[in-house]
C-alpha cells in the first residue's frame, strides 16, 4: 500500500502518525515545501516574543519521520494530481505514486494589494522563515504597524510588544478578535493591551506603504500618516486549494464529506485546507485551527487504512492570552439577533462568560478572565446535550464538571467515552 | 473507628500500589466527605520541599492537581482521567502534552508548555489547571517522586483509589459483598 501525504503540518504529521501505527509495513511518504520538519507554527509568534528558542519550535522529535519510517521529501512542492493514474508530481520532476492520498496542504497568511506592499519590512507571520527574517530585522526596528486585529495580527502585535517596539495595530471594524468573540470580550481584552504599550486604531485601514527600498510609514485611508520600518499583515488565512483543481470540488476549501474524503475516493483532505462539518453551525466550515488540524489528519488516515470512521465534526475554538489576562471561545459567539439564539451573559470584577443557546443546547461560549470551564463545555455543544436541568448553574463561579455529572449519568448516548463513563461508576 | 481503619489500609496501600499501564486516580462519590486533605496533600507532594508547612511559604505557591466539588448533596474530587484519546494532547501546539507509551499516563512536559491553555479549551473534565506566576499548564502527574499517590494516601474516607477501573470495580463489589 503506497499512502502519500501532501503537508507535514499538524494534520499531516498526525495522520503520518496514525497511518504508520495502523500498517506497519505500508509505504508512507510526505511531502512538505518546507525544509524544517515537524515545527509547529502556532509557536511562531512565541519565538517572535523571544518566549522559547528555537530548540523548543517542534512539536514532534526531530526524528520523528525516521522513527516511523516515513519517507520525507522536505523542501519540495507537490504540483499537479493525476487521478486517473493515481500520481502525484513534484517539481522536482520525481513522481509519487499513491493508493491513498492526504491533502493537508494547509493554508496561507492573506495579502493584502496595496501600493507598496513588496517593500522591504512588510510580512505575514505563516512560516519559519518569516519568523527568522522578523527577527533578523528586529533590532533596526522601533515601530510596527499590525494590519488587521484578528487572531493572528494581534498575537504578532503582543510578541513584538514583547521585544519593547512600539506596535500600532490597524482595525478596519469597530472591534478587534471580530471573528472570535463579541463586543464586550473584544472590550476588555482591548482595554489590556492598550494599558500594556499596544496602540489600537479602530475605523482605519493602510491605504499606501510609504518608503525607498524598505518600510518608513503608511498612508492611512483617513489620511494620516504612521511611521514605522516594520508591517505585519495579519489578516488571516486561505486554504491552499491549488492542488484540487484535479477535479475536487472546492468552496471556501476542499470540501470533504464526513470520511473526510474529496470527491475521488482515492483522495483525502485535512487541516486549514479542507472544508469539513461543523458542528456548532451545522455547515461546511474550514476551521483553520490546531485542534481540529490534529483531529481530521487523525480521523482521515483511519479512513485511509479502510478503519470507517466517520468525523464528528469541527468546532471553531480559540484561546488567546495577552498579559494575563485568557480568553476562550467556541462555536457561535455573535448569534444573529433574528434566529431566536438565547443568550445568557454575566459581568464580574473583570471576567466575562456568555452562553449562546438554543433550544436549550449550548452552541457557543465565550470566556474573559475565568477560562478553566471551557473545556467542559465543549462536549455539550459537540454532543449537543439538552441542558435545561443544569441551566441555571452555567454563569456560576463554581459551575464545574461536578455539575455536568447529572447529565453524564442520563444521557450516557452522548458520553459513550469509558472516561467519561468512569466518573459515574459512584454517583 | 474510620480513622484508624483508613491508617492501617493507609500503610497497606503504600505496599502494595504499583504504578503500571491503566492506572488512575478514582472517586467513589458515596463516600467522599469534601475534607479537601486531597487537595492539602498533592499541593504539598508537588511543592519544591515536599513539606506542608514549608510550602505554605513557598514563593509561587504549589498548585494542586485535583478539585472537590459538590454535585447534588455529594462531593466528588475532579482530576485528570488520563484519557486513551486525550482531547489535551490533541490540542496541544507546543508538544508539551503526550500519552506515555508504556503506561498510558497523559504528561505534561513544562519545559515545552507555552502557556497557551489550548489544553485547558480541550480538557472535557476541566481538570488542568493554570498555574499563572509561572504560566503553565498543570495537571495529575500520578505523583513521579513516590511510590503511591499522595491525594489516596491522604484520603480519610477511602474515597479517592489508584488502580484499574477492574480493580476499582471489584472494590466497590468487594464492599458491597461486606455489607
Amino acid at each position: 500500500m503506497n499512502y502519500v501525504i501532501i503537508g507535514g503540518s499538524a494534520a499531516g504529521v498526525s495522520a503520518a502518525e496514525v497511518l504508520r501505527k495502523g500498517d506497519k509495513k505500508a509505504n508512507i511518504t510526505l511531502v512538505s515545501d518546507e525544509q524544517e520538519a515537524v515545527y509547529s507554527r502556532c509557536l511562531l509568534t512565541y519565538l517572535i516574543a523571544g518566549s522559547i528558542d528555537q530548540s523548543k519550535l517542534n512539536f514532534k522529535d526531530k526524528s520523528f519521520y525516521k522513527d516511523n519510517n516515513i519517507k520525507a521529501y522536505l523542501g519540495e512542492r507537490a504540483v499537479a494530481i493525476d487521478v486517473k493514474k493515481k500520481k502525484l508530481s513534484l517539481d522536482s520532476a520525481a513522481g509519487i505514486s499513491y493508493d491513498k492520498l492526504l491533502l493537508a496542504t494547509g493554508a496561507s497568511a492573506k495579502v493584502i494589494d496595496i501600493p507598496g506592499i513588496k517593500k522591504k519590512g512588510v510580512f505575514t507571520v505563516r512560516k519559519i522563515d518569516d519568523a527568522r527574517s522578523i527577527l533578523a530585522m528586529l533590532a533596526s526596528v522601533k515601530d510596527v504597524a499590525v494590519l488587521g486585529g484578528g487572531l493572528i495580527g494581534l498575537r504578532d502585535a503582543y510578541a513584538l510588544r514583547q521585544r519593547g517596539k512600539q506596535v500600532t495595530v490597524l482595525v478596519k471594524s469597530p472591534q478587534i478578535l471580530s471573528q472570535m468573540v463579541d463586543v464586550e470580550a473584544a472590550a476588555m481584552i482591548a482595554t489590556v493591551l492598550k494599558k500594556n504599550g499596544i496602540k489600537i486604531e479602530n475605523g482605519v485601514a493602510a491605504k499606501e506603504i510609504l518608503g525607498k527600498k524598505s518600510v518608513e510609514a503608511i498612508l492611512l485611508d483617513n489620511g494620516e500618516k504612521l511611521d514605522c520600518q516594520m508591517v505585519i499583515i495579519g489578516k488571516g488565512v486561505k486554504a491552499n486549494t491549488e492542488l484540487a483543481s484535479c477535479g475536487l470540488k472546492v468552496k471556501d476549501g476542499i470540501v470533504v464529506d464526513k470520511y473526510l474524503r474529496t470527491d475521488d475516493k482515492n483522495i483525502f483532505a485535512a487541516g486549514d485546507c479542507a472544508q469539513a462539518y461543523d458542528v456548532a453551525r451545522d455547515e461546511l466550515r474550514v476551521n483553520a485551527l490546531w485542534p481540529c488540524a490534529v483531529e481530521q489528519g487523525q480521523i482521515a488516515a483511519l479512513n485511509m487504512l479502510g478503519k470507517h470512521t466517520a468525523y464528528q465534526g469541527s468546532l471553531s475554538m480559540n484561546s488567546v492570552d495577552f498579559f494575563g489576562l485568557g480568553c476562550i471561545s467556541l462555536g457561535i459567539t455573535k448569534p444573529k439577533p433574528e434566529q431566536d439564539y438565547e443568550v445568557l451573559a454575566k459581568t464580574k470584577a473583570g471576567t466575562y462568560k456568555k452562553f449562546v443557546l438554543k433550544q436549550n443546547r449550548i452552541v457557543g461560549l465565550v470566556l474573559v478572565g475565568d477560562i478553566n470551564a471551557a473545556g467542559i463545555v465543549g462536549p455539550l455543544i459537540r454532543n449537543k446535550v439538552d441542558i435545561s436541568s443544569i441551566k441555571h448553574l452555567l454563569l456560576e463561579d463554581s459551575f464545574n464538571y461536578a455539575k455536568v455529572l447529572p447529565l453524564v449519568a442520563r444521557f450516557q448516548e452522548c458520553f459513550k467515552q469509558a472516561e467519561y463513563q468512569d466518573t459515574i461508576i459512584t454517583y | 473507628m474510620i480513622k484508624k481503619k483508613s491508617r492501617s489500609n493507609k500503610a497497606q496501600a503504600k505496599k502494595e500500589i504499583k504504578k503500571g499501564p491503566n492506572i488512575k486516580i478514582y472517586c467513589d462519590i458515596s463516600k467522599c466527605l469534601a475534607c479537601r486533605s486531597c487537595e492539602l496533600a498533592c499541593a504539598t507532594e508537588h511543592s519544591v520541599n515536599k513539606d506542608l508547612i514549608k510550602a505554605i511559604y513557598e514563593q509561587p505557591l504549589s498548585k494542586k492537581r485535583l478539585k472537590i466539588s459538590a454535585v447534588n448533596n455529594k462531593a466528588v474530587s475532579i482530576h485528570c482521567q488520563h484519557c486513551q484519546d486525550a482531547p489535551c494532547v490533541l490540542a496541544c501546539m507546543s508538544g508539551a502534552l503526550a500519552k506515555d507509551k508504556i503506561s498510558g499516563a497523559t504528561l505534561h512536559n513544562k519545559d515545552k508548555c507555552v502557556g497557551c491553555w489550548m489544553c485547558v479549551m480541550a480538557c472535557p473534565f476541566g481538570a488542568i489547571v493554570r498555574d499563572i506566576e509561572q504560566h503553565i499548564a498543570v495537571k495529575c502527574d500520578l505523583c513521579p517522586d513516590r511510590k503511591d499517590f499522595a491525594c489516596v494516601a491522604a484520603c480519610p474516607a477511602e474515597a479517592l483509589f489508584a488502580g484499574t477501573k477492574e480493580e476499582f470495580e471489584k472494590r466497590l463489589k468487594d464492599k458491597k459483598d461486606k455489607k
